[in-house]
């Protein structure tokens, strides 16, 4: 498993702080999700009862089983990659990408792409289940691991992704990817694309 | 990066055509064809191992046709 570095912005200090992108997701990582996540999950899931937020506005990440998923994964672990982001000794990010998909933009269509099956950020960066994040930069950061991959792949960065609604900005704005609409085969999530260009674009910022 | 190993692979003509043909429709080397093709595979058997069957589904009349089992 190989590691790289990369920065956060911690919140609190408003500073780039030192944190480890690592190309795969390892059975420790699955401990810390169980450890760590899982609780601050309950206690968020308590307060948005609480708030009496209808269920079909929470996130639906909230209930994804990474050890299943990564079970699933690892039967086909040719197709699949995963990779996780640690900073100060906490998880802070998963994803879980496919190398197996094609586009759908006319200009990519029948052309392999490094599709993004789950990405997840740790509760106590999501502004929606804290008050205050405690880092940023995690999603983009797990974005980009996959547009690099995507290089590496010889796919010339494009890649795709069915957003949650809560994200749906974020792929648009911040990464600048294509929306194609809401998929119906696809729990009408919005599907976005990125193509080689706005790969990168995206690196560069 | 992934340590990589090198091997050679005999193919026939019509073989090594088709591979010369997906490089050049997909936009891959022929090594990327090739391991795309083993990602492929490796996932069509282990779904068959698994009781699953591989359709290409016709868009417009929705039959079916089943591919392979491996």
């Amino acid at each position: 498993m190989e590691r790289s570095v990369i920065y956060l912005l911690q919140v609190s200090t408003d500073k780039l702080v030192e944190a480890e992108l690592f190309d795969g997701i390892s059975d420790p990582h699955l401990e810390a999700w169980r450890k760590t996540w899982l609780p601050e999950v309950a206690a968020a899931k308590i307060r948005l009862l609480n708030n009496q937020l209808p269920g079909s506005q929470w996130p639906v990440d909230l209930h994804w089983d990474w050890d299943k998923k990564m079970a699933q994964a690892r039967a086909t672990f040719l197709g699949r990659k995963s990779f996780c982001v640690l900073c100060q000794g906490e998880l802070q990010g998963l994803m879980l990408v496919n190398l197996t998909k094609t586009g759908r933009l006319p200009e990519q269509v029948r052309k392999e792409l490094v599709y993004v099956e789950f990405l997840s950020t740790a509760p106590w960066n999501r502004q929606e289940l804290a008050c205050t994040p405690k880092f940023r930069g995690v999603g983009r950061a797990l974005v980009l691991a996959a547009v690099e991959l995507s290089l590496q792949e010889e796919f010339r960065g494009r890649i795709a992704l069915h957003s949650l609604p809560q994200a749906d900005e974020f792929y648009r704005v911040k990464c600048g990817m294509s929306p194609l609409g809401k998929d119906t085969k696809y729990e009408n999530l919005t599907y976005f694309e990125m193509t080689p260009e706005q790969a990168q674009a995206f690196r560069q910022v | 990066m992934t340590t990589k190993r090198t091997m050679t692979l005999n193919l026939t003509d019509a073989e090594m055509a088709a591979l010369d043909q997906l490089s050049t429709q997909k936009d891959l080397s022929k090594t990327a064809v090739i391991r795309q093709a083993l990602r492929l595979y490796q996932m069509i058997d282990q779904r068959s191992q698994i009781g699953q069957k591989l359709y290409f589904e016709n868009d417009s009349t929705k039959e079916k046709a089943e591919l392979m089992l491996l």
